[in-house]
């Protein structure tokens, strides 16, 4: 099992680093909006905007990332490797794949976010541990949300539809994890929150490992 | 007509705590006053709709461990159930608030869980309308379905309880605590909330047979 899902990461890397574009496509994503939020503030954001704006863009930027994860598993090549592993292997890989990409990407949008726009922020390695958390809990609730998605005629605009609801208190809660690392005397209290974080991460891997064997065959 | 005493009951319990919770005398607590009385309806609601969709929950597990069908029916009439209640839930609550709190609505987790919460279920319908083959839409619905439970779960059970809220309860509030709620209260809130399981159930009942007198027109 856990050799099967090593493969399959590693497949999933090989196959997503020989079509870079999709990776590059994802970066000038997260340049351009860093750069039309630096024009539309002028330069000038409150602290609170700051952060919502950040998670706003990292939210649209893991849609958009998860939503190409089943895309590939639609056709005869599908079936062959659900023959060759276990479906929960394939989740399991596609969750750890997602995980690791989306954790990239989010430190990547930090980076270039403040560099257009400063960082507000004072407990660096809370909010870092905060991206890390919050990025993968995203991940692994799209991910299943993704393969659920991907079962119906229009699943780019059902993605949309079926995992806002799912992923709106997740963000809530990122915010408010991420004003706690506004302030140097403030960022222990984050420790429920990054508790909470960890706590949804669990449910969500859980649920997509009991359920996806249903899902996958049609 | 000739009902089951299930049936019988839940008329009777939802009656007595209609008349019995306007009538009876209530604890004056600062800040609620007579609108505790919302207690035996927006709470006792609430409680039922968990208990619906715990009941459509099952119905989707024993679909994915079955395929019967007609699982996958009572599962859907069971959360539109659950929704119906849900939305009498809210609006009762969104009532109260607006004498309690001077707004329909306020900027809470509690109430953000239940709009989640709300939001999710919608996301179901839309789910299943939008799969066309019968069965891999009673299958992805039912996984859909396991899914929006547990996050329902979480997003109103865990997450209201780690900050504090408005809603009463939560952060000091009087509410439906064991010092707040007296014996006499107690009294009509256990049997109301019974009794709304009850109805809420004849009403999934109803619209299941409804369902599946459709699908046997359709077939013949």
């Amino acid at each position: 099992m856990f050799k099967q899902v090593k493969e399959l990461v590693i497949k999933d890397i090989r196959l997503n680093w020989r079509e870079r574009y999709a990776l590059y496509s994802m970066l000038l994503y997260v340049v351009s909006t860093s750069y039309v939020a630096y024009l539309s503030f002028e330069g000038i954001i409150s602290e609170n905007s700051w952060v919502a704006l950040f998670w706003i863009i990292v939210l649209f930027a893991a849609m958009n990332a998860s939503l190409q994860s089943f895309k590939k598993e639609l056709n005869e090549q599908a079936l062959f490797f659900y023959t060759l592993a276990k479906p929960r292997a394939i989740l399991l890989s596609k969750t750890i794949y997602n995980s690791g990409l989306l954790i990239i990407l989010t430190l990547l949008s930090y980076f270039i976010y403040s560099l257009f726009l400063g960082s507000p922020i004072t407990a660096h390695w809370t909010f870092i541990l905060c991206i890390i958390l919050g990025s993968s809990a995203i991940a692994s609730t799209l991910t299943l949300v993704a393969a659920i998605a991907s079962k119906t005629n229009n699943s780019a605009g059902l993605m949309a539809v079926l995992s806002m609801p799912l992923l709106f208190p997740l963000l809530l809660n990122l915010i408010k994890t991420s004003k706690l690392c506004l302030s140097a005397d403030l960022y222990f209290l984050a420790g429920n929150q990054l508790l909470f974080l960890a706590l949804l991460n669990i449910v969500s891997v859980l649920l997509s490992y009991l359920l996806f064997p249903y899902l996958w065959r049609d | 007509m000739k009902l089951k005493w299930w049936k019988t009951l839940g008329i009777l319990l939802v009656l007595y705590s209609i008349i019995a919770g306007l009538l009876m005398p209530v604890p004056a607590l600062n800040i609620l006053n007579e609108t505790i009385r919302n207690l035996y309806f927006h709470v006792t609601m609430w409680f039922s709709m968990i208990i619906l969709m715990l009941m459509s929950l099952i119905q989707s597990i024993r679909y994915l461990s079955s395929f019967d069908k007609l699982r996958d029916v009572k599962a859907e009439t069971l959360a539109s159930t659950g929704m119906f209640i849900a939305t009498l839930g809210l609006t009762t609550g969104m009532i109260w608030a607006q004498f309690t709190w001077g707004t329909f609505w306020v900027n809470d987790p509690k109430l953000n869980g239940a709009a989640v919460t709300m939001l999710i279920y919608l996301a179901y319908f839309i789910l299943r309308n939008s799969i066309e083959n019968e069965d891999s839409r009673a299958r992805v619905s039912a996984i859909y379905n396991i899914l929006a439970f547990v996050m329902m779960i979480v997003f109103i059970g865990i997450l209201p309880r780690m900050t504090d809220s408005l809603h009463p309860g939560n952060g000091g509030n009087p509410g439906f605590g064991n010092y707040d709620l007296d014996s006499n209260m107690r009294m009509v809130f256990y049997p109301a909330v019974i009794g709304w399981i009850l109805i809420g159930s004849w009403i999934a009942q109803l619209s299941y047979r409804i369902k599946v007198l459709e699908i046997n027109k359709e077939n013949n």
